[in-house]
């Protein structure tokens, strides 16, 4: 009896450093941001928080600028999900067996994902420059097609965001697609191969139904991380010209650490976190589908 | 004669497909060859920079790493630099310690709550950051951590990921390793430090390349919790940097530049560590 006692306290001690850290920085704030939403509260003129109800879903319901910044996230998404994954996937085929300058070439492709998003937000500005002379001008100029305000135009900047973004993470796909490569039996092929089946009809057919699990996870991550996206806007647009590239984040961010109108960020986070509730649950409802099936 | 038309069928396709591959890492390098070579043109003031330098200079290296702030002389993106190490430094080793530390108690021991603790990790897991951030602003600024380097570490020194990985990296470990250091009268923190830690090396590896990667490129919160100069990241820093010195793109570059180093060292010496913990981190999903 005694030394149950003393081995749960043992484990308490182990266990008190990380979850001290999860308690204040991760479970009170959840909770927190919760009761934060029925408040008025800005810390700037040091009043104290003041009870609202439901005033500040209202008010975010009736606000514009949220709204348009949640199509400019779906917008984006959709433009960038599946275009990175139809990447990844191909660039996973083409480097997936052995031939010289194969890891060169993964390599090459991967490294996007690794470096500083803030310093590639910084160089796709440079090169998205709407100068005739900036990089990209110059290259579209070889097709005679016009200098275009990439960042400055309503129209194109938030393609122009999509591009960085799928240049920076469809290695990542890739690498992911290549594990779940590995785990397709090379029988499959040998099967195929003798009844005469060309490249691209084992691709179509053997790769890709049995990648659909790492496909299926790739969708819906990279679906909620095309809602978080934040980093790139703030320092390749601003959100502008106009609200023509503003995000849900770049909106909260604006509203509750530039304005710090904390209530209204809060109610704006929770309905972030509601739809990323959703699009996790999709996600293991698929997963689960999926693993019946298979 | 057909044998000798699908040799050259699959001479054909290997080359296509070389150059399909050569187009597309020249699309993912191009930029950052760009950016090499823009830091080492002369600034023009113009933004006419190719990407072969008609003149070719170091200087804008040593000018970047020194280049005072306007608010602060004393301030330089040689200081930034040091922030950034310094952060990416305590982050890194104290998330090991703890996570590995709540990881072996969850995978070794058995007491009350393991399994609603085990449940709490993952549980953060699929909490946002965006979610929490504003309260985590306030309590930062409650615990007087706002502009000070400890708001960028403490918050951050211990991970659901980390702890999930460890406790894997300890259950796959046999027991009697351990029961026999225990007969041997061997006390809980020695078997943890000494016998246990040393045979998930590999894990720590992971979650080190992860941490460091993580902590390095981190910008949303510096960006609430930092106004000073002399204690931004280097990342802030450089945004910065850029807003001042809008023309400047020889110094912004080489800036950057020094920036992407470190990151690209550290990644390229632990590849095989990242990738594995790439593919763990999707399978859990």
């Amino acid at each position: 009896m005694r030394k149950t006692a003393r081995e749960a306290l043992v484990s308490y001690s182990f266990c008190l450093p990380a979850y001290l850290i999860f308690t204040v920085f991760i479970f009170i704030p959840i909770l927190w941001s919760f009761i934060l939403s029925f408040f008025d509260y800005n810390i700037l003129t040091l009043s104290a928080p003041r009870f609202v109800g439901l005033y500040n879903y209202t008010k975010l319901i009736k606000d514009q600028v949220f709204w348009v910044s949640l199509r400019n996230n779906a917008l984006y998404s959709i433009v960038y999900v599946p275009i990175s994954l139809i990447l990844g996937f191909i660039f996973a085929l083409l480097l997936n067996d052995n031939f010289p300058g194969r890891n060169f070439f993964r390599m090459a492709i991967f490294i996007p994902s690794v470096v500083s998003l803030v310093i590639e937000s910084i160089i796709w500005m440079l090169i998205f420059s709407a100068h005739p002379s900036g990089v990209i001008n110059r290259f579209i100029r070889i097709f005679g097609i016009p200098p275009q305000g990439w960042l400055s135009d309503p129209r194109l900047a938030l393609f122009s965001v999509a591009i960085f973004m799928i240049w920076r993470s469809f290695g990542y796909n890739m690498l992911l697609y290549l594990a779940a490569m590995q785990n397709i039996p090379a029988e499959l092929y040998e099967v195929a191969e003798l009844d005469g089946a060309k490249p691209w009809q084992k691709a179509l057919h053997i790769t890709l139904p049995m990648v659909k699990p790492t496909t299926f996870f790739l969708t819906v991550t990279s679906v909620i991380d095309s809602f978080q996206i934040f980093t790139p806007i703030y320092i390749m647009t601003g959100g502008g010209p106009g609200y023509s590239t503003t995000t849900v984040v770049n909106y909260l961010y604006q509203k509750g650490f530039q304005e710090f109108a904390m209530g209204y960020a809060s109610a704006m986070s929770y309905i972030l976190f509601i739809i990323l509730v959703i699009l996790t649950v999709i996600q293991r409802k698929g997963f689960r589908a999926e693993q019946i099936t298979l | 004669m057909i044998h000798k038309k699908m040799e050259l069928n699959k001479a054909l396709w290997l080359s296509l497909r070389y150059l399909v591959l050569i187009v597309i890492s020249a699309f993912t390098l191009l930029p950052f060859i760009w950016m090499l070579s823009v830091s080492f043109q002369p600034d023009k003031g113009i933004e006419a920079y190719g990407f072969i330098p008609k003149k070719f200079t170091f200087q804008n290296y040593p000018t970047a790493w020194n280049y005072p702030r306007l608010y602060d002389p004393k301030v330089t993106l040689g200081t930034m630099f040091r922030n950034s190490v310094i952060v990416s430094f305590f982050v890194t080793l104290f998330s090991l310690l703890f996570d590995s530390m709540a990881g072996y108690a969850l995978a070794r021991k058995r007491f009350p709550g393991r399994g609603f603790l085990f449940w709490l990790a993952l549980t953060t897991l699929m909490i946002p950051f965006y979610v929490t951030v504003v309260p985590m602003y306030l309590i930062t600024m409650k615990l007087g951590l706002i502009n000070t380097l400890a708001g960028l570490i403490v918050p951050f020194v211990s991970s659901g990921f980390g702890v999930f990985l460890f406790r894997q990296a300890f259950l796959s470990i046999p027991l009697e390793l351990e029961e026999a250091a225990k007969v041997d009268g061997a006390s809980d923190l020695f078997i943890y430090w000494r016998l246990m830690l040393p045979l998930v090396k590999p894990t720590m590896a992971t979650m080190a390349i992860f941490k460091i990667l993580w902590s390095w490129n981190m910008f949303f919160w510096p960006l609430l919790v930092i106004y000073d100069y002399a204690k931004m990241p280097l990342n802030l820093g450089l945004t910065i940097f850029r807003g001042q010195y809008v023309t400047r793109w020889g110094l912004l570059t080489a800036g950057m530049t020094i920036g992407t180093l470190p990151v690209l060292v550290a990644f390229l010496a632990f590849q095989k560590w990242f990738i594995r913990g790439l593919t763990a981190g999707a399978l859990k999903g």
